[in-house]
């Protein structure tokens, strides 16, 4: 059955290349069937694999297929080889289910576009990228599906691109991403010049060997691999793509910024933990990153009144948990919220898109109001979403993951208090953020009309995702309620699972959870209370923090620092050094080829004598070159 | 003559049948279709025998032809570009009230000399191999003959290959005077005992070569070549530019090779400056050429001089690198040419690039199509052209020729610019869209599948180099 595997990343591609190829004889209806279906076999492939590893594990738990040698070189062998192991099952059964629904809600929620097909036809060549991405068992490869999500992101970002803003925002995104991708690449250059070889798990095993914990060398390669994944998954310093990336349409927000391609700085971290462990400092710059990204975006999200924009913030600021996790080295913490975060957040970001919908593509939160029984499908999954969101204690999947990173941090020995304590401060944000978007866009009193409600389809996804979002965190409850551990018993074949749990921490990590629950619970129902009951303190609060909530409304300055310190020095720079010397050189370069082309014109005349001529002088100054010899 | 031998001659043997069967069958029907559909049968029962001549006991027809799977590579190669050439040829011809029959009758004919000079190793059989492909060729050249610039065309190519035949000849005199043997083998031999800097010898090889390079149209002996291809009928130049030169190419090897003539100092520094002028002179003379057949010609120029960097290089990697090259770039060119034969109307060929401009908008599947042979030809990645050009660089790197692999990288890059220049114009908008755009040629759906398989081909070979490595590994690693 493993062999099948090069089939899980090709379907999508086949899906990609009829809806290119045929683009103009497709109806919308075969267009979705063929997009939908790709992925969907897809994911049932994946599924099909983790059975397979469940009940019949290959050997090692690994499987390896290796399709081709692309260029046999005399060091340098790349090939295309694909290679499933837990972890990269894990990320690809994502990447199918949420991308098979989101391809599902998008048949319905496109439906009346122009570009339907060449939008599912870059949705389609987004999920094999991804694939690739994940399965791939080599840094060519792997750097092959990077780039391509980056592609498929850039030209999703800007799919209305009749809209000068949606061009530059997808612009900004492709630029911003990637100063982080040619970290990245510096990253993979110094790997094979250090191991002379660019296969992952070969990578993986030489580098204990050559690198001693602590080297320098081991702490260049995770930082610039830290670089890489900072850009792609929107971490502080390059975060600020991801708000402005919003200007695509819906599903590709729930699907590529926010399930999939923006964990994929989570994934390259995870899979290159045994570079990172032989340098604890670049892990504790991981884990830091991760806690001042996740407090900021937390604060951004506080203020935003463009529903997409505070779901964009949270993103950004979960994916900071997820860094937090790694930093501490606890690998199936970060990857349970990854799962976690994958269904809540695109259920929140496709409820999103179906609200911005029925409001006449109303997209500002102050705009909106009482929807909750004009719209109580919406509602319900909404609030499963949200609830997951700022992790209510108990029933929702959230709680369960967000709840083993902090104890993970917690015990972790490159973790510690203050970590935790920067963690539970995020909690408590998210907790407000979330109630926050809640109160403003269901309650309230109503102030735009319903114009469109969702159909079947779009429902059917939401309310899946709305479900497997409560129960879904059953695959991991720790060990004092249940002790259930499926996810990181799986993913243990592939990664150090988790943090060890010293004995006797049980009443601790009892007071622990109590206090999270406790500060979690209360958030909720301090804003529930703060926006319900319409208490003049709300008003109070809002008059005397307006310069702050500027401040982050515009993402901490972030956008204008960099254009300030970046952007506008550079473009001054660059326009004083307008007439420099490369300019000329590329000039002489030019004139060279004009006047070249032209002088050697004058020998093309047609005269069958001259041409004659020509080859007979040739001999002869070939013939006296050799005899003078 | 052993039963054996004639096993081993199996694919020249059944294109010299087929040759006079199509003659035979004419002077009863005339037909073009008939003769098309029997040259097509001629060739694929040729290329289906050469496992049966390949299993034959005999390794030599002494003394003119040798047997090897070097030589049955490149009869394979020539065998499925000709077939290529034979469908192309068809629907070209289709246009024109005139007597094409015969067309095939010199297609065959032609080929029979190509396939001979694959497997000569004797001075008579490579001169009678390379006139039995030219003298054919003048002929397809003006085959056309209401077009003046056909004429033309034909006439230059006469006589200019009459001029270096004569060249050719009077250096394979030289050097028989010296050494007393026309067989290469033989010669090989002696060379190990008597010393190159001879100047009869020298003298000799550099007349040889002349010949040589006139064929493979490398600086000087290149300026014919823009004026006979834009002239050609499209189908015919692609013929010309691709089975001819592979033909001569492959004896090249053969002859320099068994004698080691590359590393003789002298003649490498010859070659080496004539692998530099050919790779420069092309490129930028093709720079600003409006005409794409032309632009094609001057390309060739230095696609040439790519190949000689290998072929200087030598070493293990050499020889596999130039049939790489050669056959991936031929299946680009056939492409191109195939592309070119497609949209040219009756009365002339399409071949300035306004006849491509919007070509996208209007017919999007021969745009790509074209773009992908293009991209090859560029050298761009995921495309065979990137892979043909690798294994020349490394090649040129394990010998250590590092000025040439600049040199080579160097004019890649201006290579870049003349051929993007055809594949923007084909994705701009035009304004007014040309009427004869709407018509399609006669087997049009035929041509088109031929023309996407060679595309496939080249992207397959671009991800999956080896498939076409390990043949070549397997049968023609040593001349």
């Amino acid at each position: 059955m493993y062999d099948l595997l090069w089939l899980i990343p090709a379907l999508p591609f086949v899906g990609f290349l009829i809806l290119t190829l045929a683009a103009r004889s497709l109806s919308q209806r075969v267009a979705a069937v063929i997009a939908c279906g790709t992925v969907g076999v897809s994911a049932v492939l994946t599924l099909g694999m983790i059975a397979g590893f469940l009940w019949n594990p290959p050997a090692d738990y690994a499987h390896t297929v290796t399709l081709w040698q692309w260029m046999p070189l005399n060091s340098l062998e790349i090939a295309f080889n694909l290679r499933i192991d837990a972890l990269s099952l894990v990320m690809a059964s994502v990447i199918t289910v949420v991308g098979f629904l989101i391809h599902l809600y998008s048949s319905e929620y496109m439906q009346g576009d122009e570009a339907y097909t060449r939008f599912f036809a870059y949705l389609n060549l987004f999920v094999g990228f991804m694939l690739i991405l994940v399965m791939a068992d080599n840094f060519a490869l792997l750097l092959l599906g990077w780039e391509g999500v980056g592609l498929c992101s850039y030209l999703l970002i800007g799919f209305w691109y009749q809209k000068p803003e949606n061009g530059f925002a997808a612009r900004k995104a492709f630029v911003v991403t990637r100063i982080g991708d040619v970290s990245l690449l510096v990253a993979v250059f110094l790997i094979f010049s250090e191991l002379g070889t660019l296969q992952l798990s070969e990578v993986l095993a030489l580098a204990p060997d050559r690198w001693a914990e602590g080297s320098t060398t081991a702490w260049v390669v995770s930082l610039l691999l830290l670089g890489g994944a900072v850009g792609k998954s929107a971490q502080l310093p390059l975060q600020t793509w991801l708000p402005d990336a919003m200007a695509g349409p819906t599903p590709v927000s729930a699907l590529i910024h926010a399930a999939t391609m923006v964990t994929a700085g989570v994934y390259l971290i995870a899979r290159m933990h045994g570079i990172f462990e032989l340098s604890p400092s670049a892990m504790t710059v991981v884990a830091l990153v991760g806690t001042v990204t996740l407090l900021t975006a937390g604060c951004a999200a506080l203020v935003q009144s463009d529903i997409k924009r505070v779901l964009a913030y949270s993103t950004i600021s979960q994916l900071g948990y997820m860094f937090l996790a790694l930093g501490v080295g606890a690998w199936a913490g970060a990857l349970f919220h990854f799962m976690t975060h994958a269904w809540f957040k695109a259920l929140l970001f496709l409820a999103a898109g179906s609200v911005i919908a029925a409001l006449h593509h109303e997209q500002n939160i102050h705009r909106m109001g009482g929807l909750r029984k004009r719209l109580p499908v919406l509602f319900w999954t909404f609030v499963a979403g949200a609830a997951c969101l700022a992790a209510l204690p108990l029933v929702t999947s959230g709680f369960y993951s967000k709840e083993k990173i902090l104890w993970d941090v917690w015990i972790s020995p490159l973790g510690g208090p203050w970590f935790w304590s920067a963690a539970i401060l995020g909690a408590l944000i998210t907790a407000l953020y979330s109630t926050r978007l809640i109160m403003l866009v269901f309650f309230g009193e109503a102030k735009t009309e319903v114009s469109h409600r969702p159909g079947k389809r779009s429902s059917f996804v939401l309310i899946v995702l709305a479900v497997w979002s409560l129960i879904g965190g059953g695959i991991e409850v720790p060990h004092n309620f249940g002790h259930l551990t499926l996810l990181s018993n799986f993913l243990e074949t592939a990664i150090p699972a988790s943090v060890e749990l010293p004995p006797g921490l049980d009443l601790q990590l009892w007071i622990l959870l109590l206090v999270a629950s406790a500060i979690v619970t209360g958030g909720v129902l301090a804003t529930v209370w703060l926006y319900g009951s319409g208490s003049p303190l709300r008003q109070k609060i809002s008059d005397r923090t307006s310069g702050l909530q500027r401040f982050w409304l515009g993402g901490w300055g972030f956008d204008t620092a960099y254009d300030r310190l970046l952007v506008q020095p550079i473009v001054w720079l660059s326009q004083i050094n307008r007439r420099d010397g490369v300019d000329g050189l590329c000039r002489v370069a030019v004139s060279l080829g004009r006047t070249g082309h032209f002088l050697l014109s004058t020998t093309q005349q047609g005269r069958l004598r001259r041409y004659a001529i020509g080859i007979s002088a040739g001999a002869l100054a070939l013939l006296i070159l050799m005899l003078l010899q | 003559m052993n039963p054996a031998d004639l096993q081993a001659l199996l694919p020249i043997l059944i294109v010299a049948g087929g040759a006079l069967l199509v003659m035979l069958v004419l002077s009863f029907k005339r037909s073009q279709t008939l003769s098309s559909l029997l040259t097509l049968l001629s060739l694929a029962a040729a290329l289906a025998s050469i496992p049966m001549a390949m299993s034959a006991d005999a390794d030599r027809i002494a003394p003119l032809l040798v047997i090897d799977s070097f030589g049955f590579f490149y009869q394979g190669l020539m065998l499925i570009l000709t077939m290529v050439v034979t469908i192309f040829a068809h629907s070209y011809l289709e246009k024109f009230r005139m007597e094409r029959g015969e067309f095939y009758i010199l297609l065959l004919l032609s080929l029979v000399g190509a396939i001979a000079l694959a497997q000569a190793s004797h001075f008579v059989s490579l001169f009678l191999g390379i006139e039995l492909l030219s003298v054919s060729l003048y002929i397809m050249v003006g085959y056309i003959f209401t077009r003046a610039k056909a004429i033309e065309a034909a006439v230059k190519y006469l006589f200019l290959a009459a001029v270096t035949s004569a060249f050719l000849l009077f250096g394979m005199a030289l050097i028989y005077a010296r050494l007393g043997s026309m067989d290469f083998i033989t010669i090989a031999h002696l060379l190990r005992e008597h010393p190159l800097d001879d100047p009869y010898l020298l003298a000799g090889s550099v007349l040889m070569f002349v010949g040589i390079g006139f064929k493979l149209s490398v600086v000087p002996f290149h300026q014919w070549t823009p004026d006979i291809y834009q002239g050609a009928p499209a189908p015919v130049t692609g013929y010309l530019a691709t089975v001819s030169k592979i033909a001569v190419m492959a004896v090249t090897l053969r002859f320099f090779y068994s004698m080691d003539l590359h590393q003789q100092p002298g003649i490498a520094a010859a070659l080496t400056l004539i692998a530099a002028a050919s790779m420069l002179v092309g490129n930028l003379l093709a720079l600003f050429q409006d005409n794409v057949k032309r632009l094609l010609a001057y390309s060739s120029i230095a696609h040439i001089g790519y190949i000689l960097v290998a072929f200087i290089a030598g070493g293990e990697r050499g020889p596999e690198a130039v049939t790489f090259y050669l056959s991936i770039y031929s299946l680009a060119l056939l492409a191109a040419f195939g592309v070119i034969a497609y949209l040219s109307p009756s009365d002339r060929d399409s071949d300035t690039i306004d006849h491509y401009r919007g070509l996208f908008w209007s017919r999007p599947w021969i745009a790509v199509a074209f773009s992908i042979a293009l991209f090859s030809l560029i050298g761009l990645p995921l495309t065979a052209g990137f892979m043909g050009k690798l294994f020349l660089v490394s090649a040129g790197i394990q010998a250590e020729e590092w000025l040439l692999v600049i040199w080579l990288a160097a004019n890649s890059a201006i290579g870049l610019y003349y051929y993007l220049r055809i594949v923007i114009a084909m994705y701009q908008t035009s304004d007014d869209p040309q009427s004869e755009d709407s018509t399609a040629p006669p087997f049009a759906l035929i041509i088109g599948t031929v023309i996407g398989l060679l595309v496939l081909s080249i992207v397959w070979f671009g991800l999956h180099p080896e498939s076409l490595n390990l043949w070549i590994r397997a049968l023609s690693t040593q001349p």
